[in-house]
């Protein structure tokens, strides 16, 4: 067979629950993926030690490479918490979507994912959207309508929403960002730390590189003088913490009391 | 000696133009150009499917499509990729697969090797994920997924979804029907169901439209039977167990739910018990052919 030459791994009825369980979560933060990790353990072989999480998500990959999909690790942009979704490798379009939404609903997103990713701070308003109804494809819409069509977005979490502004979900990154890159490759924003796709960020006053928020934090980390890694002005921003699952678990801090850093820091 | 194979844009994604970096070799007669919706590797006009190297009078039947050719390995691969992403996000939504679906959305132009794609895809699907393809009645030509993996309660904490309806108003409507001799008006289900403060009419706050799931709902995803009992006035319906209920659970699983309902044992119940048993035998027979079709 043509391609990698790497050893295949085995799937176990512990794997096979486990991915069954997975792909009923769009997308899923890494302590609840441990914990389901856990859960399937105890099902089938209780006595043996639950594999390092890492190496048991790349045995999974193995299997699933002839399939074209795998489970993808990325972080969330405003916070850096690590997230998991099993995403497909083998088309370039928002196909996931297509079978839960209508084409109007579809185009919707098309919409504004287009304005998010124009947009100088990574989010659309809500009425910037909704101006754009008159222009989609399909049985029409009327504002109304499209309200709740954006909100559908957020719960099954395609889109964040905050103060009446919409940005990408990190699942809509991890799943899209091939899509995204190849649709949109002049708009597009990218981390000069990590290089990979940049909605929410910061960026330098004097030279406009960009940077994640977690990226940040890990960079500037121990920098009692943070500057930018370009230019080597002064970095002007707030330098936002490293998220630290252990600390948060501790503190007993729910996540959305959590004060994560405003993103629109450019 | 052939025409220069198209290439309008092959659906084919970045990652697999890294992959495959040794392409050269494989540009046969490759069809491309597909929506960016529809994840599929062709979609050519129907025409036929004449085997290149033909000789020079290029027996053109079709009209201006170029011959298929032999697929490469990794085109194969892809279509039961795709072939088992389908049947996954389809079976999701608990309504059966029809083949004519499944040729007209995934196979295209391999309808040529459509026992083959779909075996393949069987395998996978049992491998990789533990669901089994099968056909929900035969020679229905439509297709669901079974899980291998019993569910267990603790599911419910870690699943992302409400899962299959294995508990609750469905389990309870399939009791009734097995104690009552495998069938029952829907006038009784109400009666009982109206003890237990759920109505036809009245929202509840758990099932929500009970109505409409068990007369529609139910019905579509093949666990109910549901059909009109003629010369009735006023009209009623008489319900049965659908196929997927007997592919998914089993009479003997159905009593044990009752039993553990009314905190006794199915024994307690001599005639049901003896045809669940008997149910369960005719179930330990071992199958008398595979799930996929031959051709």
């Amino acid at each position: 067979m043509q391609g990698s030459t790497k050893r295949m791994g085995i799937m176990t009825d512990v794997h096979r629950r486990f991915l069954q369980l997975l792909m009923t979560h769009g997308v899923l933060e890494e302590w609840d993926v441990k914990r389901l990790q856990k859960h399937c353990y105890k099902v089938h072989d209780s006595s043996a030690t639950v594999e390092k999480l890492e190496d048991f998500i790349n045995n999974i990959n193995s299997v699933l490479e002839s399939l074209y999909i795998e489970i993808k690790k990325g972080v969330t942009e405003d916070d850096g918490r690590p997230i998991y979704a099993l995403v497909n490798l083998a088309t370039t379009s928002i196909s996931k979507m297509a079978t839960d939404f209508a084409e109007n609903e579809l185009d919707l997103f098309r919409k504004a994912l287009e304005l998010i990713i124009d947009s100088e701070t990574g989010f659309a308003s809500s009425t910037n959207i909704l101006n754009l109804v008159d222009q989609l494809k399909g049985k029409k819409m009327r504002k109304k309508e499209a309200e709740h069509v954006l909100q559908k977005f957020v719960q099954s979490k395609w889109l964040i929403e905050k103060e009446g502004e919409f940005t990408l979900h990190g699942r809509a990154i991890l799943e899209m960002e091939q899509y995204i890159r190849e649709t949109y490759p002049d708009a597009v924003k990218v981390c000069n730390i990590c290089h990979g796709l940049l909605i929410q960020g910061q960026s330098c006053e004097t030279c406009g590189i960009r940077m994640h928020l977690p990226c940040v934090a890990k960079y500037f980390q121990s920098s009692p003088e943070p500057r930018c890694p370009h230019c080597n002005d002064y970095w002007p921003h707030e330098i936002p913490e490293v998220f630290n699952p252990e600390k948060e678990r501790e503190a007993g801090v729910s996540k959305s009391s959590k004060k994560s850093l405003r993103s629109r820091q450019h | 000696m052939l025409q220069k194979p198209r290439s309008r844009g092959r659906f084919s994604s970045q990652a697999e133009k890294d992959r495959d970096s040794g392409r050269g070799g494989d540009i046969r007669a490759q069809r491309g150009g597909v929506s960016e919706e529809t994840p599929s590797t062709s979609r050519g006009p129907a025409g036929s499917q004449e085997t290149q190297g033909t000789s020079s009078q290029g027996a053109r039947r079709s009209q201006a499509a170029p011959a298929v050719g032999p697929r490469t390995q990794k085109q194969l691969e892809l279509k039961v990729a795709e072939l088992v992403q389908f049947l996954l996000i389809k079976d999701q939504k608990k309504i059966p697969i029809k083949r004519t679906d499944i040729l007209k959305h995934v196979i295209g132009d391999y309808k040529d090797i459509f026992p083959d794609l779909l075996k393949l895809a069987a395998e996978r699907l049992q491998y990789v994920f533990g669901y089994k393809l099968v056909e929900l009645e035969p020679k229905s030509n439509t297709y669901i997924l079974i899980n291998t993996l019993e569910p267990v309660e603790e599911d419910a904490e870690v699943r992302g979804d409400q899962g299959t309806p294995t508990t609750g108003l469905l389990m309870i409507v399939l009791g009734l029907i097995f104690m009552k001799g495998n069938t029952i008006k829907e006038t009784e289900v109400w009666d009982f169901l109206r003890r237990l403060g759920v109505y036809p009419t009245k929202k509840h706050l758990i099932f929500g439209d009970p109505k409409k799931l068990i007369t529609e709902d139910f019905v579509r995803q093949r666990y109910l039977e549901y059909r009109r009992i003629p010369h009735t006035d006023p009209v009623d319906y008489e319900f049965q167990w659908g196929p997927r209920t007997n592919l998914e659970t089993s009479k003997m699983k159905v009593l044990k739910f009752v039993a553990k309902v009314h905190n006794q044992d199915p024994k307690d119940w001599p005639a049901q018990y003896c045809e669940a048993l008997a149910d369960e035998e005719n179930r330990a027979r071992p199958e008398p052919s595979g799930p996929t079709p031959s051709s």
